[in-house]
C-alpha cells in the first residue's frame, strides 16, 4: 500500500486555501480569469493573485495547481500565454489542462502538467499517450475501481514515466459533485441557455425537477422522481481503503464553488481517514463519524459513484444541498486586539444567543467554528447580541473587516 | 437613442456576441474577452449609442449572452 498519497483540496478563494491548509491538505487547485470550469459559480482569482496563492501555499509547504481546463478558442491564446508566464514566474507547481494548446505551451515553457478529468482518460493507451507531456493523469470519473487498479498496475509493470522522469502518477476524484454527463462534457446548459459548461458557465439545469409531457395530448407522464438528471454527490470515505488499494497517488476533492467550511470539513475527514488506513485503525465507527461530519456541509446526498460498478440511477430528491447544517450571515469583523488575541465583530443581521455555534470565515483563518459558551457584547457579558451590537471573542489569527461571521443552525 | 451597455469584467469570452453582431463586437486578442467597438468605458462598464434600427438585433445579442453582461436600453 502506498503511504504517501496526496490529498488535493479545491480552492475558490483565499479563505478556502487557508481552510485547506488548516485541515491538512497536501495541495490545492484553483482557477483564474475565464479559462477554468468554475468561471460562473466561483468568485475566482485574477492573474494578479497567482503570486499570492503560490506564496501562501509554499510558505505552508503545500503545492498549488492551477486549472486551465476549458475549451480554448484562438482569441484565448494571448491570455493563456500571459497566465502561463505568470505561472512560471510564480512557480505554481503544475497546470491542470485538457486542451492540446495548453499542453503544448506548458511543454514549451517546461511547466509541469496534469491532464484534467475533462480529457476523459479511460484506458491505458490514453495514459501512455499523455505520459509524453504530463506527470499526473486524472482518470475519468466513470471508471470502476477495478479498471483504475488495472491501469495503475500496468503503469508500474510497464514502468511508464512522466516528463519529469518519475513514475506517472494517477489521480482520482474521491468526493464532491458528479455530472450526469461523461465527466464534464455536457451540452445541456449550452442548448437550453446558451451557457457552455465547457467554458465554465454551466447553469446547472440538470439539478432541477422535470416533467415529461406528451406533445400530442399535453398529458403529463408520471415519473418516480422528477429530479431525473441530478446525480447525488460522490463520497468514498466508506470505501477509501479500496480506493487506496487501487494504487492511486492523488485523491482529489471537488468543490471550487463551495465555502471554506466545506473545504475544511471534507479535507479534514479524508486526511483522518487516510491516516487511519495507514495506521490500520480504519473502523466502521470512524466511518460513521466521518459520514456524519461530511453530511453537515454542502451535499446532495451521497453515493460511491461508479467505483464499485453499481447500477446507475442514484438521483437527488430535492434541489440544492441537503446538508444537516446551514450558515446564516450575522456580521463582519471590525477590530483586532493582538496582545490579548481578541477579535471584535459588528453584528449586522439576526441575533446571537449564548450557546450558539459561530463560524468565522476569512483569509487569515480559513474557517473557525466555535461554540459561544460566554458571550461578550459591547464589552460586557450578556445573553444575547442583536443588530448594531459589538461582539468580542478570542481568535488566534488577525481579524479584519473582510472577515465574515455566521451562525450555524440546523437545516431540518 | 438606444444604448448597448457592456459589463466587461464578468465576460467569459465565449464569442457569441461577435458571431451574432460583428459590427459591434470583436474578441480581444489581449485578454480573450469581448470588446464593444467604439464604446466609451469607465471602470469596466462600456457604453455605445446605437441607431434604433439596430436595437432589436442588439437585444437578441444581449439575450444570447450566457452570463448576461450585455444590456440594451430603450
Amino acid at each position: 500500500m502506498k503511504k504517501n498519497i496526496e490529498l488535493l483540496a479545491p480552492a475558490g478563494s483565499m479563505d478556502c486555501i487557508q481552510a485547506a491548509i488548516n485541515a491538512g491538505a497536501d495541495a490545492i487547485y484553483f482557477g483564474v480569469e475565464q479559462l477554468n470550469m468554475r468561471t460562473r459559480s466561483s468568485g475566482g482569482f485574477s492573474i494578479d493573485d497567482i503570486q499570492d496563492v503560490a506564496r501562501l501555499c509554499h510558505s505552508n509547504h503545500i503545492k498549488a495547481y492551477i486549472t486551465l481546463n476549458t475549451v480554448m478558442y484562438d482569441h484565448d491564446m494571448q491570455l493563456l500565454r500571459i497566465i502561463l508566464q505568470e505561472v512560471k514566474r510564480s512557480r505554481i507547481d503544475a497546470v491542470i489542462a485538457s486542451d492540446i494548446a495548453v499542453m503544448q505551451y506548458c511543454t514549451e515553457l517546461k511547466i509541469p502538467l496534469h491532464v484534467s478529468t475533462q480529457a476523459n482518460i479511460t484506458n491505458m493507451a490514453g495514459v501512455q499517450f499523455y505520459a509524453r507531456m504530463a506527470d499526473v493523469v486524472v482518470l475519468a470519473r466513470e471508471l470502476t475501481l477495478q479498471q483504475v487498479s488495472d491501469i495503475t498496475r500496468d503503469i508500474h509493470r510497464k514502468d511508464i514515466r512522466g516528463v519529469s522522469g518519475e513514475p506517472l502518477k494517477v489521480e482520482v476524484f474521491v468526493h464532491g459533485a458528479l455530472c450526469m454527463a461523461v465527466s464534464g462534457k455536457c451540452y445541456m446548459s449550452l442548448h437550453s441557455q446558451n451557457a457552455s459548461a465547457n467554458r465554465g458557465a454551466c447553469v446547472q439545469n440538470c439539478r432541477r425537477p422535470y416533467i415529461v409531457t406528451d406533445a400530442e395530448t399535453g398529458e403529463e407522464l408520471m415519473i418516480d422522481n422528477e429530479y431525473i438528471m441530478s446525480t447525488k454527490d460522490l463520497c468514498t470515505i466508506h470505501v477509501l481503503d479500496q480506493v487506496v488499494n487501487s494504487g492511486v497517488d492523488v485523491l482529489k476533492i471537488e468543490g471550487r464553488s463551495k465555502g471554506a467550511e466545506y473545504v475544511y470539513t471534507v479535507t479534514q475527514c479524508y486526511k483522518e481517514a487516510l491516516q487511519s488506513i495507514y495506521d490500520g485503525t480504519y473502523t466502521d465507527e470512524k466511518i460513521y463519524e466521518w459520514e456524519r461530519r461530511l453530511a453537515m456541509v454542502y451535499n446532495r446526498g451521497f453515493w460511491e459513484g461508479y467505483y464499485l460498478g453499481h447500477k446507475l440511477g442514484e438521483w437527488t430528491k430535492q434541489p440544492g444541498s441537503i446538508a444537516t447544517e446551514k450558515k446564516i450571515y450575522i456580521g463582519k469583523g471590525s477590530k483586532y486586539y493582538p496582545k490579548i488575541q481578541v477579535g471584535e465583530f459588528d453584528i449586522e443581521a439576526g441575533t446571537v444567543k449564548k450557546g450558539d455555534t459561530l463560524l468565522l470565515i476569512g483569509n487569515a483563518h480559513g474557517m473557525i467554528k466555535e461554540k459561544m459558551e460566554v458571550l461578550v457584547v459591547n464589552g460586557e457579558e450578556a445573553g444575547e447580541a442583536v443588530k448594531g451590537d459589538k461582539l468580542t471573542f478570542k481568535v488566534a489569527t488577525k481579524v479584519t473587516p473582510g472577515d465574515k461571521l455566521y451562525k450555524v443552525v440546523s437545516n431540518a | 437613442m438606444p444604448k448597448i451597455i457592456h459589463y466587461r469584467n464578468k465576460c467569459i469570452g465565449c464569442g457569441i456576441c461577435q458571431q451574432q453582431q460583428p459590427v459591434h463586437w470583436r474578441m480581444s486578442k489581449k485578454d480573450g474577452k469581448a470588446t464593444l467597438i467604439n464604446a466609451a468605458g469607465k471602470k469596466d462598464v462600456y457604453v455605445l449609442t446605437i441607431h434604433r434600427q439596430l436595437q432589436q438585433a442588439s437585444k437578441e445579442v444581449a439575450a444570447a449572452c450566457p452570463v448576461r453582461v450585455i444590456k440594451v436600453t430603450l
